[in-house]
Order: C-alpha cells, then sequence, then structure tokens
C-alpha cells in the first residue's frame, strides 16, 4: 500500500488530499465549536448529535485516522527523501521567496499531532482531567416528575443520591455535559495557552496548506492564484481564531462563568 | 571598489572542500561578476596558484552554463538574471561575497564551483521531446497555434537549463526544470500524442537522479533567472495525475 | 591545384531536387555500419547528428561543452529566415536567394546558396513540429519581422531568443536519438586533430577535459561543426569558449581554409566599457525595426541625448541609405558608425559609440508594443549598462559577431579531404563576404537537417569505406603530438596568461584587420602577430596539472592556434585587394566610402593551403561563376 512513496509527486498528491480532508474536518470543528457562544443546550446538543451518529461516527473518525496516518507517515518520508537530496548545505543560504510557513511544514505538522493526541486524551477519552469529563446531563422520571440534573457524574451516584425517594428513577435522556467540560478544562489557564499557542500553529500550518493543495493537483492558473495565495493565508488566520476564541473568551470570563 | 571573496575550493568530487578567503582590490563597478572572477584568476595564475574554476561560456544569459551561489542565492542578489549578467554596480565597497556551487544530490561537484549537471541531459532524453523525423513535418502553418498558447509554452521554453531550480531548492528538487521542459512541448498541439508518456518518462528519471520533491515553496522560482513561473509545476502535476490514472506510473 | 566545387549543371530551380535524384543512397539496412563522427552539437552539429541517427547511422558526437544544449547558436537572437511567402508580400524562394548572393556581395556559390533558399522553407516546418514556440498572431499562424537587407518580412522568431529554441530543438531530437542508442553523445571532450589516413578522414583524436586525457576515435566519416572564429579578436560576441581550433588542425592536416578575411561586424552591440571586459554583447538587429540611430550634428557634443533637439540630430542611416534606412546591412551600417565615431562625432566616455533611439516608435506604438517585441533585450541593456532603455536612447557600437569564411567545401560540404564534411559557420559557403540578418541560424540547419544527411551519399554511396584501427600509426602520432603541444605549453613557465596574450592578440586584430584594412596596416598586422607568438611561445605562463580539469590549459592551447590562425586570416585580408561586403579595404572605395568591388579580378574564393607555421600559404582559387544573377554594385541608397 506504500509503495506510493516511491513516487514523490503521487506522495504529493496523498498529501494534499489528505490535507483537504483534514481541512475539512477542522473546519467543520471549529464551526462546531463556535457554538459555545450560543450557550451550553446549543453546544450539547450538538455533541449529543455527534455521538449519537453510531456507526457514522465511526466511519467518520477512522477515515479521519487514515487520513491523518497517511498525512504524517508520507510527510515524515517526504522530508527524509528530500533532506537527503540536498546532503551538503550551503555555508551561507538566503531565502528570496520560500516562507517560514512554507520550511515549518513538518515541526508545525509533527506538534499539531502531537497536540492532537494530547487533544483527544483531554477531550474525546476524557484521561487528561477525568474530573471534568465525567459530568453528565441526566433527565430522569419518577412517578411525580420529570427532573434534570445538570451536574450528574453517573447514574449510579445518582442512584444512590435518589435512594431515598419514592418510586424508581427511570433514565429518560443523558448527554454528556460538554459545555461544562470544555469551560472547567480552560478554565486552567495552563491549558488555555497550550490550546491557544497549539491553534496558532495549526493556523500557520493551514496558511501554507490551501495554497499547496491547489498548486500541487494543479489548479494553479494565473489569473486566479493570487487570490488563492490570499485564501491560504486568511483561511489560516481564520481557523486559528475561530479556535482560540473559545480558549480566549472562557479564560477572560467573556463565557462560561457561571459554571 | 574592494570586495572580501570567500569562495568554496574543491578538488575534486571526492575532496571535502572549504571556503577560501581572497580579497580583490580595483575592482570596476562596470565589471560583470565572472569578470570581477576573471581578474582573481589571472592575479592567481601570475602568483602560481590554481585560478577557480566555475563554468561559463556565452556571457549573455543565455547558454546556462553559469551558476553560483552568490551570498545565498543562485545567481546572485538580482532576480532574473543570471551570474553572468550579475553586474559588480549591485555589490558595495567592502562587501563580503560568499561564492558557493549549485547544490544538490544529483548535482556532484566536479571543481570548486563547477558541478555535474547532466542528470538535467539525462531527464531530457527520457522523454523531453516531440518525436518527428525530419522530413515528416507538414507546413508549419497546418496547425494554427493560439498565440496565448504559443506565449504559454515560450514562457516554459525560456529554461536555459543551468539548475539554478535545484540549487535553490531546500529539497534539491528539480521540479520547476522538469515541469518548464515537459509543459513547454505538452501545450502545444504537436506534443499531444505523447503527452502522458512525456510526464511520466521525465518525472521518473527526475526521481532517479535523485533530486527530491517538491514542497511548494517557491524557492526555485524566485532563484531561475528566466523568471519561469511555478504555475508550469502546477500544470506538470495535473498532467501527471492525469497519466498516471490512465497509464499508471511504469515507464 | 584545381578546386572543384561539384556543382550540379542545369536550371538552378532544378539542380537540388536533380541531385537528390540522382544520389545512389545507402541501402537502410547496412546504415548501421557506417559510423559518423560528429564534432560539435550546436544548431548544425546537432541537427545533422540527429538526423543522420534518425537515417539509421552510427553516430559519435562530440562537444566540450557539459551538454549539446550550450552551444554558442543558443546565442542567437533575432530570428530565422525562410521563404514562406506567408506575409503576401512578394517573397520567394528566387528572392531569398538574391538577396542571399547579393547581401553576400557576389562572393558565394550560387548553387548553394539557392539550396539555402530552397529548403529554408522546411526548416520552419520542421522545427515547429519538434515543438518550436515560434512567434504567432492572434489567428494562431506564425508571425514574422522584417531583418537587415531584406524588403520582405522573411523572419521567424521566438521573442529574442530564436537561437535557444531552435537549438533545443535540435537538443530535443539529439537526445531522442541518444534515448534510442543511436547517437553515442561524448560531452566535454575537445577536438584537437584529425587523423588522416591515404587522404582520407579516418577519424578524430580528441581531450577529455575532465581527465586531460588522449581518445581515439575511428569514423568512416568526420563532420565538423565548431563553429566560427571571431574569438581570434578576443572581443566579440561570440561566447568565451568559441575557437578555431578544429577547423585550424583540419587546416594544419591539409583542408583549405577558405576567405578567412571575411568577418562580420555586427552593429548594434552594446559598447566597451573598460579593460577588464571580456566580451562583447550583441543585441538582435531586429532593434533596428523600430529604433532610429543617430549621433549629435556637432562634434564632441556631450549633453545628454534627450536634451539635444531633433534639428541637432543626424540621423546618418537614414540620410545615408533613403530606402533601406536603419534597415541597412550589417557591414554598412557597422562602417557608417565607424565613420561618424572617427568624425568625432560618436558618444558614451570613450566616444565609440552611437545612439539607437526607441522614442519615436514608442510614441507611436506604445510602450506595451515595444516590451512585447524587444523587451528581454531592453532588460539585457539595462542589466549591463545600468540604463533605462525607454528612457533613454541606447548606446552600441559595432562589434566581431560572425566569420563567414571557413573550411572549404564543395557542393556536397565536404572539404578537398575524402570524408572531412563542414557544416555551419565552420564552412565558408553561402554567405559569401557578408552574411545576412538572420542566415546563420537558417544556414546552420539546413546544412545539419537537410543537407549533409543526403550530399554523404556522395561519400557513403561509393561502398562502406574500409575501417582503420585506432591503433594505427596515424591515430597514435596525433595523440603524441597534442600531448606534446600541451606539454611544451606548460614548459614554457613564463610571466603572463593566456589571457593576457589573447587579448593583445586582439588588439592587433581589431586595430588592423578590423572594419577597416589597408595594405600596410594588414602587413604590420602580420608583422606583430609573429612577433606576439614568439613572445607567447617563451613568456606564457600555465598553472595546474593536464590531469585534471584545467581551464587554463584549455585557453592557451585554443590561444596557440588563435596566434597562427590570425595570421592566415591577415594574409587573407591582404591578398584579396578589393573591398567587398564585410571585408573593406581603405584603398578600394567609392567616392561616398562604400566598399568597391573588383569582380574582374577577384570573383573567386581564395582557399589555402597550409605550409607550415610562419611560412607562406599556397592560395587557391575557386572561380565564382555568376550564371543566374547579374553582378550589381551592391546599392542599399
Amino acid at each position: 500500500m506504500f509503495k506510493y512513496l516511491n513516487h514523490v509527486v503521487i506522495s504529493k498528491f496523498v498529501m494534499a488530499i489528505t490535507g483537504i480532508i483534514l481541512i475539512l474536518f477542522i473546519t467543520g470543528h471549529a464551526l462546531g465549536n463556535l457554538q459555545i457562544f450560543l450557550g451550553k443546550e446549543a453546544l450539547n446538543k450538538y455533541a449529543a448529535f455527534l455521538q449519537g451518529l453510531g456507526e457514522f461516527l465511526w466511519i467518520e473518525r477512522i477515515g479521519l485516522l487514515v487520513a491523518a496516518l497517511l498525512h504524517i507517515i508520507t510527510s515524515i518520508y517526504l522530508k527524509l527523501y528530500n533532506y537527503n537530496a540536498r546532503p551538503d548545505k550551503y555555508v551561507v543560504k538566503r531565502y528570496i521567496k520560500a516562507k517560514l510557513n512554507s520550511r515549518t511544514m513538518i515541526w508545525t505538522g509533527l506538534m499539531i499531532a502531537a497536540f492532537v493526541i494530547y487533544h483527544l486524551l483531554h477531550f474525546t477519552v476524557g484521561s487528561i482531567q477525568p474530573e471534568n469529563y465525567k459530568y453528565k446531563e441526566i433527565y430522569t422520571q419518577n412517578a411525580y416528575s420529570v427532573e434534570y440534573n445538570a451536574n450528574a457524574t453517573s447514574l449510579s451516584s445518582q442512584d444512590n443520591d435518589n435512594d431515598a425517594n419514592i418510586g424508581v428513577n427511570k433514565i429518560l435522556y443523558e448527554r454528556h455535559d460538554v459545555y461544562k467540560m470544555v469551560v472547567l478544562g480552560f478554565k486552567n489557564p495552563y491549558i488555555s495557552i497550550f490550546y491557544i499557542v497549539a491553534v496558532i500553529l495549526l493556523g500557520f500550518h493551514i496558511s501554507h496548506a490551501v495554497q499547496s493543495f491547489f498548486q500541487t493537483l494543479g489548479w494553479n492558473s494565473p489569473k486566479y492564484f493570487t487570490w488563492i495565495e490570499k485564501l491560504s493565508v486568511a483561511y489560516g488566520y481564520f481557523i486559528a481564531i475561530a479556535f482560540l476564541i473559545v480558549p480566549l473568551s472562557i479564560l477572560l470570563g467573556i463565557i462560561g462563568s457561571n459554571v | 571598489m574592494k570586495v572580501k571573496l570567500h569562495i568554496w575550493r574543491q578538488n575534486g568530487p571526492n575532496d571535502k572542500g572549504k571556503m577560501v578567503d581572497y580579497n580583490l582590490d580595483n575592482v570596476s563597478s562596470d565589471m560583470s561578476f565572472l569578470e570581477m572572477l576573471d581578474i582573481l584568476n589571472e592575479d592567481l595564475i601570475l602568483k602560481g596558484e590554481e585560478p577557480v574554476v566555475f563554468e561559463h561560456d556565452c556571457r549573455e544569459g543565455i547558454c546556462g552554463s553559469c551558476g553560483l551561489v552568490i551570498n545565498g542565492k543562485p545567481h546572485g542578489p538580482e532576480s532574473g538574471t543570471t551570474t553572468c549578467q550579475l553586474h559588480m554596480r549591485k555589490f558595495k565597497d567592502g562587501d563580503d561575497i560568499f561564492v558557493e556551487p549549485f547544490r544538490s544530490k544529483a548535482f556532484s561537484i566536479v571543481k570548486d564551483l563547477m558541478v555535474d549537471r547532466s542528470a538535467y541531459d539525462r531527464i531530457q532524453q527520457s522523454g523531453g521531446f516531440i518525436s518527428a523525423n525530419v522530413g515528416s513535418a507538414p507546413d508549419a502553418n497546418a496547425i494554427p497555434i493560439a498565440k496565448n498558447i504559443a506565449d504559454l509554452a515560450m514562457d516554459a521554453a525560456a529554461c536555459i537549463g543551468c539548475g539554478a531550480c535545484a540549487a535553490a531548492c531546500p529539497n534539491g528538487s528539480a521540479m520547476l526544470f522538469v515541469a518548464a521542459k515537459s509543459s513547454q512541448l505538452n501545450l502545444l498541439p504537436q506534443g499531444q500524442p505523447e503527452k502522458n508518456k512525456r510526464v511520466r518518462a521525465m518525472i521518473n528519471q527526475m526521481e532517479k537522479e535523485g533530486f527530491g520533491g517538491c514542497s511548494n515553496y517557491y524557492e526555485c522560482e524566485a532563484a531561475c533567472p528566466k523568471n519561469i513561473s511555478v504555475r508550469f509545476i502546477a500544470k506538470m502535476n495535473r498532467d501527471y495525475f492525469v497519466a498516471v490514472v490512465k497509464e499508471g506510473t511504469k515507464v | 591545384m584545381k578546386l572543384d566545387g561539384k556543382v550540379p549543371s542545369g536550371p538552378i530551380e532544378k539542380r537540388w531536387s536533380k541531385y537528390i535524384a540522382d544520389l545512389k543512397p545507402v541501402n537502410p539496412a547496412n546504415k548501421r555500419k557506417f559510423k559518423v563522427i560528429v564534432i560539435g552539437t550546436g544548431l548544425a552539429g546537432g541537427a545533422a547528428a540527429a538526423t543522420l541517427a534518425e537515417l539509421g547511422y552510427n553516430v559519435h558526437a562530440f562537444t566540450y561543452h557539459d551538454s549539446p544544449r550550450r552551444a554558442h547558436s543558443i546565442a542567437a537572437q533575432g530570428g530565422i529566415n525562410a521563404a514562406k511567402n506567408y506575409q503576401n508580400d512578394a517573397d520567394s524562394v528566387w528572392r531569398l536567394f538574391y538577396d542571399t548572393v547579393k547581401g553576400g556581395d557576389f562572393r558565394s556559390r550560387e548553387s548553394n546558396v539557392y539550396r539555402l533558399a530552397e529548403v529554408s522553407a522546411n526548416i520552419i516546418d520542421q522545427s515547429v513540429s519538434q515543438g518550436v514556440p515560434f512567434a504567432r498572431e492572434y489567428g494562431g499562424y506564425l508571425a514574422n519581422r522584417s531583418f537587415g537587407g531584406a524588403l520582405v518580412s522573411r523572419t521567424f522568431y521566438a521573442r529574442g531568443q530564436t537561437g535557444q529554441q531552435l537549438l533545443l530543438g535540435v537538443y530535443s531530437a539529439l537526445n531522442r536519438q541518444i534515448s534510442l542508442g543511436k547517437v553515442t553523445m561524448h560531452n566535454r571532450k575537445e577536438m584537437l586533430d584529425v587523423v588522416i589516413v591515404d587522404g582520407r578522414a579516418v577519424g578524430v583524436v580528441v581531450r577529455d577535459l575532465l581527465t586531460g586525457k588522449m581518445e581515439s576515435h575511428y569514423g568512416d566519416a568526420v563532420v565538423l561543426a565548431t563553429g566560427g572564429y571571431a574569438n581570434t579578436y578576443f572581443l566579440s560576441t561570440n561566447a568565451q569558449h568559441c575557437n578555431v581550433t578544429a577547423t585550424y588542425r583540419a587546416y594544419k592536416k591539409g583542408a583549405f581554409f577558405a576567405n578567412p578575411c571575411f568577418t562580420q561586424i555586427h552593429p548594434t552591440c552594446i559598447p566597451v566599457s573598460g579593460e577588464h571586459q571580456s566580451k562583447l554583447t550583441l543585441m538582435s538587429e531586429s532593434l533596428r525595426n523600430d529604433g532610429r540611430i543617430w549621433v549629435p550634428k556637432a562634434t564632441n557634443d556631450k549633453r545628454n541625448p534627450n536634451d539635444i533637439p531633433e534639428s541637432e540630430r543626424d540621423y546618418y542611416l537614414e540620410r545615408m541609405y533613403p530606402s533601406y534606412g536603419n534597415l541597412a546591412p550589417r557591414d554598412i551600417s557597422s562602417r557608417a558608425a565607424k565613420r561618424v565615431c572617427d568624425e568625432g562625432r560618436g558618444v558614451n566616455a570613450t566616444g565609440n559609440a552611437v545612439y539607437l533611439d526607441f522614442s519615436d516608435a514608442i510614441q507611436r506604438l506604445g510602450q506595451q508594443v515595444i516590451a512585447d517585441r524587444y523587451g528581454n533585450l531592453f532588460e539585457m541593456y539595462e542589466r549591463i549598462t545600468g540604463v533605462d532603455p525607454y528612457n533613454n536612447p541606447m548606446m552600441i557600437y559595432p562589434a566581431l559577431h560572425y566569420t563567414m569564411g571557413g573550411l572549404w567545401v564543395d557542393y556536397n560540404l565536404m572539404s578537398n579531404i575524402e570524408g572531412l564534411f563542414v557544416l555551419g559557420e565552420a564552412n565558408f559557403s553561402d554567405h559569401g563576404a557578408n552574411r545576412l540578418g538572420a542566415s546563420a541560424l537558417m544556414q546552420g540547419l539546413s546544412d545539419g537537417y537537410f543537407v549533409l544527411p543526403n550530399t554523404i551519399n556522395s561519400y557513403f554511396g561509393k561502398g562502406k569505406p574500409q575501417t582503420i584501427s585506432t591503433d594505427h600509426p596515424e591515430f597514435k602520432k596525433s595523440e603524441v603530438e597534442a600531448n606534446e603541444r600541451i606539454n611544451k605549453l606548460i614548459a614554457i613557465n613564463g610571466k603572463e596568461t593566456p589571457t593576457h596574450f589573447h587579448r593583445r592578440l586582439g588588439k592587433i586584430m581589431w586595430d588592423h584587420v578590423g572594419m577597416a584594412r589597408n595594405e600596410q596596416g594588414l602587413k604590420l598586422a602580420i608583422e606583430k602577430i609573429r612577433e606576439l607568438r614568439e613572445e607567447f611561445w617563451q613568456n606564457l605562463k600555465i598553472v595546474g596539472t593536464a590531469s585534471n580539469i584545467n581551464p587554463v590549459i584549455e585557453k592557451a592551447n585554443r590561444v596557440a592556434d588563435f596566434m597562427e590562425f590570425a595570421e592566415l586570416l591577415a594574409y587573407d585580408a591582404l591578398e584579396r585587394d578589393e573591398s567587398c561586403g564585410a571585408h573593406f579595404r581603405e584603398e578600394h572605395q567609392t567616392e561616398e566610402g562604400e566598399a568597391k568591388r573588383n569582380d574582374a579580378d577577384f570573383s573567386f574564393v581564395s582557399a589555402w593551403e597550409y605550409k607550415g607555421i610562419g611560412e607562406r600559404p599556397d592560395m587557391h582559387k575557386e572561380e565564382l561563376n555568376f550564371e543566374f544573377i547579374h553582378l550589381a554594385e551592391r546599392s542599399y541608397k
């Protein structure tokens, strides 16, 4: 399957195609995150919707994983290959056109990859701050009423607490309290700053990536290309800002101060 | 004016090589860069030292022989200019000038600043032609070619095969050269019958020669003395994509 | 010895086709058994090597460059003539033929020139089919421009890089044959001798420039396409490595050198800026289509050109040659420039320059049109001089550019030595005493693509020549001599560099054998050349060894040949006691200072036979008969 690595240009195609898949995902992710500004209900509903996708969620996850792995493996292979293609370095070297973002793709990429692992452990698996991960919103029903418990952590504890009540609580609906998890997580300034740095790197990475995608796949008409280059940079800014605005707002107390 | 030269000296492909310093007085600002090196070499010969070997010939920016990395830039500080057409008026009195050979894995150093660029020839030999025997050509006006296409082909054809693109590329990649050469022919109606084979063969040979891949740094375009655009790389990528889908990678 | 041009008879329009019809071609199955050595891979050599390989011959091609693509043909800017009559301006093969013979001042062989004009159209077809991106009109058809010495628009061009594009076409054809294994390419190998056995050229000795090793190569035929000898003058528009060694050493082996004094000065070069100058840069003559040439009317006028009012400018070409104006042929406009500079009206710090002004054209057509036509030339000018030619007139001055003379060849392009063919600028055949603009590319490609691949049959048709082993004593002798010569150069161990001597030789040549020549100056030149040659062999300094790449040795070896060849050139100029074309003898001029031909006594090709260093060579004459074109005074008024 990795035979394509013997062809540098095909490897570039793989980079471009997997890259654009990841960019599309990231764009959706960023837009989804912004729902935090619409309030807890909107965000948690969205999160629940995603989690309710079932096998589709897993298809998406596997797809993204494959894309990410191909992107990373190919990039590392290309980097080593390209490094070897210029074994003797210049004593003096000045770059004219190669911008910092293009020259640091591998490094920003690897840092982003490391961050993504952290991020998944943090908010998807929940092993970084398990105390924040456990919160759930639960609607329960007993003989008298439908109750909403916004600060539930698990059903069993709920059960125990409610043992004295009359009747048996039946869980009507339960969803992960993503809002609370996120807010509590980002109230930690170290974590917030770490995220902010990471998404700036991501934006930086993307500012080269978008136009690179067009160039690699050959959609580079002189009429549009200057616009594509501008779009690429704008897109990098957009992604970085869309992501960092969430921890920044929490840190500044603009949102989530009531949690 | 006076200049302080730091020049890469290397006796042969297997020698280690090092920077050697030379001071040169009485440089005229009207001199070309190579004429300045001529003066250095004349001095060295009179002193009984071996002159600095560098490749050059036409000295009017078209043969593609010359090519030095001057102060970290292939062909020096002036854009769109070959080393031979660079003039000393672009430097200041007392400047330090670093002169190195073109570097890429596929360009081995012959001596001092002279490198072996035969890899470019082999890439061309792999498919950079239209198979048209003498005698078989129809009238030149039999196939009209839109002016914009002819002009674009000419933009690509302006490549002088100097190697600055590979020297400038952090990956030592020859993509701009291969793109210019394949695009010139792939753009024209005459080049259509061999279009797919050409681009596959040339890219295949480029890989075999040990050139790196493209990371879209666009450093090649900036260094190209003929200002060849990286859009030709995009075109080649597109051609290659289609060719590989249709015919696979085996040449 | 009677020189036989082997020109076919009959009506001139039928000669070439009849010649081809009468050829006895080699059986296709046998062609691969014929090994052809081609020295030089420019337009002529590269085209010949590729075409012979297409036909099935076993070709070995040699260049001293790292790649065939670097040959100096690449530097031709303006264009290539062809009698296509695409412009419907009454062009024809006949008119191109007539213009070329007239432009050459009636010192070329009619049949050769007619053939050249005839195949010119095929060259364009061939080049287009190879993907040469000639300029086109919006309708998609080929564009033309006009050029000096012609009243029709028949020049095809690819921006200002026509030579490059044609050479890349040749190079691609050559590459194809290399990839097919039909051409064996020998890069970085310089020919130092032709080996002759029993009066037949059987191969060459070449020096590997990387290792210094001499190699012998056998060939059933040897083709020299090694360009011209303008670098005899040190400063010329030729590339740094262009040299006379290959043709001169063939001459020393008995090949006749024809018309060496026909050296062309190009009128539109960038003037010399100082002693350090290593070469002169030409700007395409096509600039004269839209640029107007002038000098101030007053002598020693040091004003900024933009401050000199119209009434105080002398557009001397338009004044002297009203019908051709700024498009007067090269020799005429060069000498006119020299004349106005000699009058003290030259410009630039040196006083050796005239203005080439585009302000009228820019006003008439707009800067964009001018930029489209000449953009790269304007850029080049600005790069070299630091002056912006859109807003200031360019300065130009004539420089040595092309040499019409070369090894003598017959109609088959074979020299007087059996099996030794000479193509392109290296031969003498088509341009007479002066070459018209955009005709060099035409001749190189015509020789390489169309003429030699046919005429070589005249030699091979007699059967496969007997193979001579490279162990033959003649090969060994040539190798030893070539080595000894280099060792001798190294052993001098004097005090001056090869370039130093070259520069001094150039000065002698430019001063006395340059644009205007006279008996006294030529005799003086011969004396000075001999003295300089003697000094060269006593005071040359070379460093490094011969067993590694060593540009000093390469240069010294070439300069040594220039030192001998220069004398031959001067002899020819002295002997040709008339003015014709580019050869201007001050003793023979009209009252207006135009060249005055002497057809009664000098309507011949002078072919020189080597008699030893410092010895007077023997001159053989090939009489030129003009059966079809009436000899007339060459007037461009």
